[in-house]
C-alpha cells in the first residue's frame, strides 16, 4: 500500500532546499476549522440545507418568468452573455482537469511520481516544465493537477513550473496557435520557447528562494485503507468546490473588465514599443482568457507587434485573474500574492529575450 | 457549505450546462458549436458526481442518527480529523458556482448583438491577409456573374487586404444582423467572429446603402456589390455595400461566424 500522506512521503524526497521541503502542518483557514454547529444535529442541518435548495429552485422558475419579458437592459444583457460564456467555456476544463487530478490522487501510487521526477528539484523542474508538452488542456485544468501532484510528493517548484508550462506549451495550445498564426512558425516556436524557459526560471527560482511556508498544502483527505473511490469522488468534489468557485470570480471579473473596458482605449498605445508590451500583458491578465483561445485573440489586435502578441500569450496562461483566484483556492493566498508578481516579471522578461531573438 | 449543499450545487450546475445543450441551443450563444460534446459531457460527469455526494452524504446520515451520534462531518474523513481540518466543508466562495446556474434558468443570456457592435469602434488596421495567399471566401472559384455567398468576415478581408480587387463588379450576398448608423446614411450588417467564446467575439460589419433601415438586431440576407473605394484599400476601414435586393432570416441557427 503506498503512503499517501505527504508527511512521510516528503520524507522519502530528499530536502534539497528549503522550498522544496513540505510543511509538515497546514496552514489552517477560518472558515476550515471546525464549524460553530459542530456536534448539532446533522439530520436537521441536511434537511435545512434541502428546503434551502428547494426554495431556490423554486425562486428561479419564478424569476425567470416575471424577469423573462423585463430584462432589457442591453449592457447587463451582455455582461451576462460574456460571464456564461467564460464559465461554461471553462467547465469542462475545469471538470477534466480536476477528473484527472483526483484519479493521479486515488490510483496512481506516489512512488510512480518519485521515480518519474527526479529527486533532485533542481533537475525535476526541468522534466516538469517539458512534461507540461504532454497533457491537453488550459490552465483551469493544471490548477488542481499541480496541488495533486504536490500531495503526492512531488517537490513544489517542478509542481509549479508543470502549472505554468503545462496550459501554454500543451499540444492543443500548439496547434491553435499555428492555427491562428497560419504561415508564420516563429509565432508558435517563439510561443514554446518563451513560456516553457520562463516556466523552468520560474522553478528554479522558488528552488532557490521559496519558502515552505508560504504554500498552503492541500490537505490529505484519507486515511490509508479507504476505498479508492472514495478518494476519487472526495479529491473531484474538494477540488470542484475550491477552483470553481474562484472560476467564477474570475469570470464576473473578466466579464465586467470585458464589458467596461472599451478595446479601442488599448489601440491609442499600440505604437509605443516597450508600453505596448506592457498592455497586451496587463490585458492578458484582465480578459482571463483561456489558453486554448488566446492565440486567436493576440492576432485580433492588428496593431500591436509581435512582441506584444507573444507578450499576451506568454502572460496569460501564466497570470490572469481567474488564475490567481484559483491558484489562491489551492495554495493559499500567502502563496498566490508572491507567485502572480513572479510569473508576470519573469514571463515579461521572457517574452522580451525570445521576442528579440525570434520576432 | 455541507456536503448535501455541495453536492446539489453540483448537481444543478451540471443540469445547466445539460440544459443549455441537449434540450435547447442556448449554448451556441456563447461558446462554439464543436464545444458542445465537450460541455454534454462535463455537465453529465458534474451531475454524476453531485448526486453520488447526496446520495452517501444521506446515506451516511442515516447510519450517523441510528448510531445516536453525529460523525457525518468526518463520515469519509478517516476519522482522524487532520489537525482539525474539517475535509467536508467547502470554503464559502463555493456557493459561486451558483451564479452559472442563475444566469442560465433566470437569465438566459442571448447571444451578443448590436450593443457590442455599436460600443466597439471599428478596427484601425486591417487583418492579417490570407495565410496561405488564398482567400477561403469561394470569389476565386466562382463563375464570373455568379452570387457569391460568403461571411461578413469574408467580405471584410476581401474589402481591406485583396490589392487584386476581385470583389469589384461580383454579386456578393451576406447574412448577418442590422446595427443602426447614428452618424451618417446607410446602417450596418454586422457579424461577431468568435475564436472560443463569446468573450473573444471580434466584430466584422458593412456598411449597407440603398435599403432602408430596419430594426436593430434583425436578421437579414442582403444581396449586393461592394463599393470599390478611392485610394488605398488599407486606409479604408469602412466597407460599402450597396444593396439590390434583401429578405429576412428568421432564427439563424449559430449567431457568430468562426
Amino acid at each position: 500500500m503506498p503512503d499517501r500522506t505527504p508527511t512521510s512521503s516528503s520524507d522519502s524526497t530528499p530536502h534539497a532546499s528549503l522550498g522544496d521541503s513540505l510543511a509538515t502542518g497546514w496552514d489552517e483557514r477560518g472558515d476550515e476549522l471546525p464549524p460553530p454547529d459542530w456536534g448539532r444535529r446533522a439530520g436537521a442541518r441536511r434537511t435545512g440545507t434541502v428546503w434551502l435548495f428547494a426554495l431556490f429552485i423554486t425562486a428561479m422558475a419564478g424569476a425567470h418568468a416575471w424577469l423573462s419579458d423585463r430584462l432589457t437592459s442591453e449592457a447587463f444583457l451582455a455582461w451576462a452573455t460574456v460571464f456564461t460564456a467564460i464559465s461554461f467555456q471553462a467547465l469542462p476544463f475545469l471538470v477534466f482537469g480536476v477528473a484527472l487530478s483526483a484519479a493521479l490522487t486515488a490510483f496512481v501510487p506516489a512512488s510512480l511520481y518519485q521515480r518519474f521526477f527526479p529527486s533532485r528539484p533542481g533537475a525535476a523542474v526541468p522534466v516538469a516544465g517539458l512534461s507540461g508538452a504532454l497533457l491537453p488542456g488550459c490552465e483551469c485544468a493544471s490548477v488542481p493537477i499541480a496541488g495533486s501532484l504536490v500531495k503526492r510528493g512531488v517537490a513544489p517548484a517542478a509542481a509549479l513550473t508543470f502549472l505554468l508550462a503545462a496550459p501554454a506549451i500543451n499540444p492543443v495550445v500548439m496547434i491553435a496557435t499555428a492555427v491562428a498564426f497560419a504561415g508564420r512558425p516563429e509565432m508558435v516556436l517563439a510561443r514554446f520557447a518563451a513560456s516553457l524557459l520562463a516556466s523552468v526560471v520560474i522553478g528554479w527560482i522558488w528552488v532557490r528562494f521559496g519558502r515552505a511556508d508560504w504554500l498552503r498544502l492541500p490537505a490529505p483527505t484519507h486515511a490509508e485503507g479507504t476505498a479508492r473511490w472514495l478518494v476519487f469522488r472526495d479529491s473531484m468534489l474538494h477540488d470542484m468546490m475550491h477552483a470553481g468557485g474562484y472560476l467564477v470570480v474570475g469570470a464576473l471579473a473578466a466579464a465586467s473588465l470585458n464589458i467596461l473596458v472599451p478595446r479601442e482605449w488599448l489601440l491609442s498605445v499600440a505604437e509605443a514599443p516597450v508600453v505596448s508590451v506592457l498592455v497586451m500583458a496587463a490585458l492578458a491578465i484582465l480578459l482571463s482568457i483561456c489558453s486554448e483561445a488566446d492565440a486567436f485573440v493576440a492576432l485580433s489586435f492588428t496593431d500591436f507587434s509581435p512582441t506584444a502578441k507573444l507578450a499576451f500569450m506568454v502572460v496569460g496562461p501564466m497570470v490572469d485573474l481567474k488564475l490567481v483566484a484559483m491558484q489562491a483556492a489551492v495554495f493559499g493566498w500567502r502563496f498566490a500574492v508572491r507567485f502572480a508578481p513572479l510569473c508576470l516579471v519573469v514571463g515579461l522578461l521572457s517574452t522580451f529575450v525570445i521576442g528579440g531573438l525570434l520576432l | 457549505m455541507n456536503r448535501i449543499a455541495q453536492g446539489l450545487t453540483l448537481v444543478l450546475l451540471g443540469a445547466a450546462a445539460l440544459t443549455s445543450t441537449v434540450p435547447t441551443n442556448m449554448y451556441l450563444n456563447w461558446v462554439k458549436p464543436g464545444f458542445g460534446p465537450f460541455l454534454i459531457a462535463a455537465g453529465a460527469i458534474t451531475v454524476v458526481l453531485g448526486a453520488a455526494v447526496v446520495a452517501a452524504e444521506i446515506r451516511d446520515g442515516n447510519r450517523a442518527e441510528d448510531d445516536g451520534a453525529d460523525n457525518s462531518a468526518c463520515a469519509t474523513a478517516g476519522g482522524d480529523g487532520h489537525a482539525g481540518h474539517d475535509h467536508a466543508r467547502a470554503p464559502r466562495v463555493a456557493w459561486l458556482l451558483l451564479v452559472p446556474v442563475v444566469a442560465v434558468f433566470v437569465v438566459a443570456p442571448p447571444a451578443l448583438g448590436s450593443y457590442t457592435v455599436e460600443r466597439s469602434e471599428p478596427a484601425s488596421a486591417p487583418p492579417e491577409g490570407p495565410p496561405s495567399g488564398r482567400f477561403d471566401d469561394g470569389l476565386d472559384d466562382a463563375a464570373p456573374g455568379e452570387v457569391v455567398r460568403m461571411d461578413i468576415r469574408q467580405f471584410v478581408m476581401r474589402a481591406w487586404v485583396d490589392e487584386e480587387r476581385a470583389l469589384a463588379g461580383r454579386e456578393v450576398e451576406l447574412t448577418g444582423f442590422a446595427v443602426p448608423n447614428d452618424e451618417g446614411e446607410g446602417w450596418y450588417l454586422a457579424r461577431l467572429q468568435m475564436a472560443c467564446c463569446a468573450a473573444d467575439a471580434i466584430v466584422n460589419r458593412v456598411l449597407v446603402t440603398g435599403v432602408p433601415e430596419p430594426e436593430a438586431d434583425t436578421w437579414w440576407t442582403v444581396r449586393g456589390t461592394w463599393v470599390e473605394p478611392e485610394g488605398e484599400l488599407v486606409d479604408v476601414s469602412e466597407h460599402r455595400f450597396q444593396a439590390l435586393e434583401w429578405e429576412a432570416v428568421d432564427n439563424p441557427p449559430d449567431p457568430y461566424e468562426a
